[in-house]
């Protein structure tokens, strides 16, 4: 088990610095120049641009560019080419913005997609099953703005409250608790939202796994026995069902990242995807290429975890480690 | 069976936490009405978040915006867009100019020149009825002493394979006696007004190679381009603009710190210091030296006649008690920072960039990156206080969420789509206001490709075009429609040239008389080619893609075959604008207050990466574009404009199209207040000044309970 360990943090870390490599230049072959070297401002001559590029290194070569990369995020003193703030500070602060969100949207996602899964393959056939497949590949299908939109307007015309943003704007002096309570309500809306599709999506996996594990010998086998019927599904059914979603929820942790872009761009949340978004608009690369290192390291993180959470969780595979080791 | 219980309780429970949530949530009805504040609390929405706030280093709009109400400069512009006092109570500007004595020259009657002698001819000529008017402008005339000067000169040269090589040649400049001038106000033609007394070829020869002594021998190449190069360092005959400012007494920085003439000066200094990035250098280049004459008196010595440099002093001034060498060092201190980040350390990294103190109408309070910036007022302004009491610019990247937020009363301004005006002018809960801008759009052809090096083809282009019908279909009638090269709120702008007439039948003649015949295919045609050209814009504005269609059917209709293509922004400036590869582009200006074209139409301005990107040439154009930025009296300058955008008009470089118009909703209850000595207030309905910015009196502003009647 330690040499699988060892072996696979070592295969990581090589595969990240090539990621980070690959993504370095394509960031830079990309058309278009960080919004401070700005050529079609009249106001600026060539040789202030000239000054502006050096001081950002643009003009040294890629690879050299990589390693002035490297040396400031490793020493944590890279700045943005935008306003000169330190990086990491700003990405921690957007960190823990976009951190309740996640929570939130995840906790939802996972907590309902399993009872109206399995509710699902139950009731294989039934209305309910059908009623939850419309609405699922209707979740999925309809975009997440235009559904946003659509909850925003509604929520907003019918109880006429507020719903973008961090919390109510103008409430900083209000009780700690009405304080609170109204953080909680702004994250309602857009993790609802975000998590819709993830519902959708999840809730149908949990279904055709469930449907595959009832067709199983044993759970045949269980139920001749004379289990009850929860007992069928819920200890035989489920528990082996559930093996595969191990797995995903390793993958999750990538999604702190990417995941909400759009959600956060609509519901002016201030998180991590809006900070990515608007340092590609204004080729900021030193935000761009840290996040991009962070969401990297982080997927790598994801699919170790879920390695090895599957070794724990499925005794075949770790006697197979055992035996390979 | 629990997990199966679980399984349904955990979200239930869960949603139930989350949905309760609601009911502790004040309604937006609540926040407006149960709230006195809110009638001195002034929130706009905006969708992108400020990046640096200092008067120095910001270059986007939203940092200016707030820069511009914590900081103050020493001057501003009034409703009619003319320089007004601010820190400064009032300057004045007279200039310095210096000859320098020719000892190899002859005067006229064939005497050699010294200094003491052409002291003598000029005084002695000022005395004379012809001389009267230059004599009532001359202060003083002196002598200076030779002096030895030593210059550092990089001279740009290629080497044997082409490529650029940087060569630094140090030479010695013997400058000879110089006679300076003092001037009461500042003449571009004084040199040529001294021609009688000194003579014709004065100005036009002075032997620098009798001056400059080389360190090391250098080849006679460099040599020329040494002295070129010297000659525009120590010019023969040299205008030096003097401004000088005195400063309010009474002004202190929002931290109770006096402010001085050291602050300005510091201001000058940090922008010009290399290692700031400052992206305002090129507005302060002209300047000489800032001297401090005492604590209120600053006096500013430009090199070369350039007037709208002032324009420059409107610039926010910095305190310099928290921004000196001293003051970053302590910074430096309490962050810990490496050497290698000690060594880069400059102005553009320090706190005070996101903590901001100023001098202006609002004090800083708090900036939540993304989220909102809350300005408070500045009770000890020196011009009384602002209405309202605190200021927020909420950031709200989505447009149709603004809009909302707007609706709701949560956010008191907003910047309608022009498609939405009308909703809004009939909506009585708001005020609306259409007023120009310094914008404007054009289409502009590539002068020197040869289809388009005829004024009178590109003149036939534009009258094809029915640019109300722009207007009114693709801007909703929120556009004005303009005819020259200034935006048309400048006093610049000369209303009575004539735009192009809609006139296709006359177009098509006015080809004809160039060679164009239709042909069969219901082309025009000229020596066996079709007239085909591609028209190109930048993607994602969404009013240019539409420009393209409607110009390339009007042209269509003349038989003007025109393709349209259009490209991702920085594809489009790297490989068509700065190549100058490309045939017809639409585009739009911003452009400044000022009345200097250089950058845009001077025909030194046409290479790659250069603003003249259509490569406009016309050498009467030139001599105007130079003559207005050195004219320092407005009515002369105002009068060289119109000529200038006569000739524009006339040579038709570009289709001018419109200047559209900005379109800004308020809540109807936000109305300008006064205040009268007997503490009684009155009201005065918002109004957009000449120049269409509403927010001029922002001062004054203030939300009333009800909506007043006017």
């Amino acid at each position: 088990m330690r040499a699988f360990i060892l072996r696979s943090v070592f295969q990581r870390l090589v595969l990240l610095l090539i990621v980070s490599i690959m993504a370095h230049s394509v960031i830079h072959l990309a058309p278009g120049e960080p919004s401070a070297v700005d050529p079609s401002n009249p106001r600026m001559k060539p040789e202030d641009i000239a000054k502006i590029r050096a001081a950002f290194h643009l003009d040294d070569p890629l690879y050299m560019q990589y390693a002035y990369w490297m040396r400031d995020l490793m020493s944590g003193e890279l700045k943005s080419f935008k306003d000169s703030q330190p990086v990491l500070g700003k990405i921690w602060r957007r960190f823990l913005n976009s951190l309740p969100l996640f929570l939130c949207a995840t906790l939802l996602v996972w907590t309902l997609a399993f009872p109206v899964g399995i509710q699902a393959a139950i009731r294989r056939g039934a209305v309910y099953d059908r009623t939850t497949t419309v609405v699922a590949y209707t979740l999925i299908s309809v975009p997440g703005f235009f559904l946003a939109y659509l909850v925003i307007l509604w929520v907003v015309n019918t109880f006429g409250v507020p719903v973008i943003g961090l919390k109510t704007f103008g409430m900083e002096h209000a009780d700690p608790l009405f304080r609170t309570m109204d953080r909680v309500w702004h994250l309602v809306i857009p993790s609802l939202i975000f998590a819709s599709g993830g519902v959708a999506v999840l809730s149908r996996y949990v279904r055709s796994q469930m449907l595959e594990v009832i067709g199983h010998d044993y759970v045949r086998t269980a139920r001749a026995k004379g289990a009850t019927e929860d007992t069928v599904i819920y200890r035989h059914v489920l528990r082996n069902a559930l093996l595969p979603f191990v797995t995903m929820f390793g993958l999750l942790l990538p999604g702190l990242i990417g995941g909400s872009v759009i959600v956060e761009q609509i519901f002016a949340w201030p998180g991590l995807g809006r900070l990515g978004y608007e340092a590609i608009l204004a080729r900021d690369f030193p935000v761009i290429l840290t996040l991009n290192f962070i969401a990297a390291v982080l997927t790598l993180a994801g699919t170790f975890l879920s390695d090895i959470l599957y070794a724990v969780v499925d005794p075949r595979i770790r006697t197979g480690l055992q035996g390979d080791a | 069976m629990n997990l199966k219980r679980w399984l349904l309780l955990t979200p239930l429970l869960l949603i139930l936490l989350l949905l309760q949530s609601y009911l502790w949530v004040p309604t937006y009805e609540k926040q407006a009405t149960g709230n006195p504040d809110r009638l001195v609390t002034y929130v706009e929405a905006s969708s992108g978040d400020a990046k640096i706030l200092n008067p120095i280093l910001n270059a986007d709009s939203v940092s200016s915006q707030i820069v511009s109400l914590v900081f103050e400069g020493l001057l501003d512009l009034d409703e009619n867009l003319q320089l007004r006092g601010r820190l400064a109570t009032d300057w004045t500007i007279s200039e310095t100019a210096y000859l320098l004595v020719s000892s190899s020259n002859r005067f006229p009657d064939g005497t050699d020149v010294t200094g003491a002698r052409l002291v003598k001819r000029i005084r002695a000529a000022l005395m004379q009825d012809a001389f009267i008017e230059l004599a009532s402008n001359v202060r003083t005339v002196d002598v200076l002493p030779p002096a030895s000067e030593t210059h550092t000169i990089v001279i740009q040269e290629q080497d044997a394979e082409g490529n650029p090589v940087q060569q630094t040649v140090e030479v010695t400049v013997d400058v000879p006696e110089r006679v300076v001038f003092g001037l009461r106000r500042v003449d571009q033609d004084f040199f040529q007004r001294l021609i009688p007394m000194i003579g014709d070829r004065y100005l036009v020869h002075f032997p620098y190679e009798q001056y400059v002594t080389f360190q090391e021998p250098v080849e006679p190449t460099v040599k020329t381009q040494v002295l070129t190069q010297v000659a525009d360092r120590v010019p023969v005959a040299e205008h030096n603009p003097v401004i000088e400012f005195r400063l309010r007494r009474d002004v202190r920085f929002h931290d109770g710190h006096a402010l001085t003439a050291r602050d300005v000066k510091f201001t000058y200094d940090a922008i010009m210091d290399p290692k700031n990035l400052s992206p305002r250098t090129a507005d302060f280049e002209p300047i000489k030296h800032v001297e401090i004459i005492d604590d209120h008196t600053v006096r500013v010595v430009y090199k070369r006649l350039f007037s709208p440099a002032i324009n420059a002093w409107t610039m926010g001034i910095l305190p310099e008690h928290l921004l000196n060498a001293e003051s970053l060092d302590a910074e430096m201190r309490e962050r810990n920072l490496s050497d290698a980040a000690r060594e880069a350390f400059g102005m553009r990294d320090s706190r005070f960039n996101r903590d901001p103190v100023g001098s202006g109408l609002f004090r800083f309070v708090e900036w939540q990156g993304d989220e909102f910036i809350h300005l408070q007022r500045n009770e000890a302004y020196w011009d009384g206080p602002a209405e309202y009491q605190d200021y927020y610019l909420r950031i709200v990247p989505d447009l149709l969420t603004q809009e909302m937020e707007f609706r709701a009363g949560a956010v008191d301004y907003y910047g309608a789509q022009p498609h939405q005006v009308v909703r809004y002018k009939d909506d009585d809960r708001y005020q609306s206001f259409s007023s120009l801008q310094f914008v404007y759009t054009y289409i502009g052809y590539n002068n020197r490709r040869p289809l388009f090096a005829d004024p009178v083809v590109r003149r036939a282009l534009g009258m094809a075009m029915n640019v109300e019908d722009f207007v009114k279909y693709i801007l909703y009638g929120e556009g004005k429609r303009i005819t020259g090269p200034y935006p048309p709120n400048t006093q610049w702008y000369d209303s009575s040239v004539a735009p192009l007439p809609y006139d296709p039948e006359a177009a098509r003649a006015l080809l004809e008389t160039r060679g164009w015949q239709l042909n069969a295919d219901g082309w025009l045609e000229k020596d066996g080619r079709i007239f085909e050209f591609t028209l190109i814009t930048n993607s994602g504005n969404p009013v240019r893609k539409n420009i393209l269609t409607i110009a390339q059917d009007a042209w269509k209709k003349i038989g003007v075959k025109c393709n349209t293509q259009y490209f991702e922004w920085a594809v489009f400036l790297k490989d068509f604008i700065n190549t100058g590869d490309f045939d017809a582009v639409v585009l739009g200006w911003s452009m400044g207050i000022d009345p200097d074209l250089y950058q845009l139409w001077h025909s030194s301005q046409a290479g790659p990466q250069q603003l003249n990107f259509v490569g406009y040439q016309n050498p009467r154009a030139d001599e105007l574009i130079v003559r207005i930025r050195q004219e320092y009296d407005l009515d002369v300058q105002r009068d060289l404009t119109y000529q200038l955008h006569r000739l524009i008009a006339e040579d038709q470089p570009y289709t001018f199209l419109y200047s559209p118009l900005a379109t800004r909703v308020l809540d109807d209850k936000i109305v300008l207040v006064h205040r009268q000595d007997d503490g009684t207030e009155s009201y005065e309905k918002i109004y957009p000044i000449p120049s269409g910015d509403i927010s001029f009196h922002f001062h004054q502003w203030r939300k009333l309970e009800l909506t007043p009647e006017f």
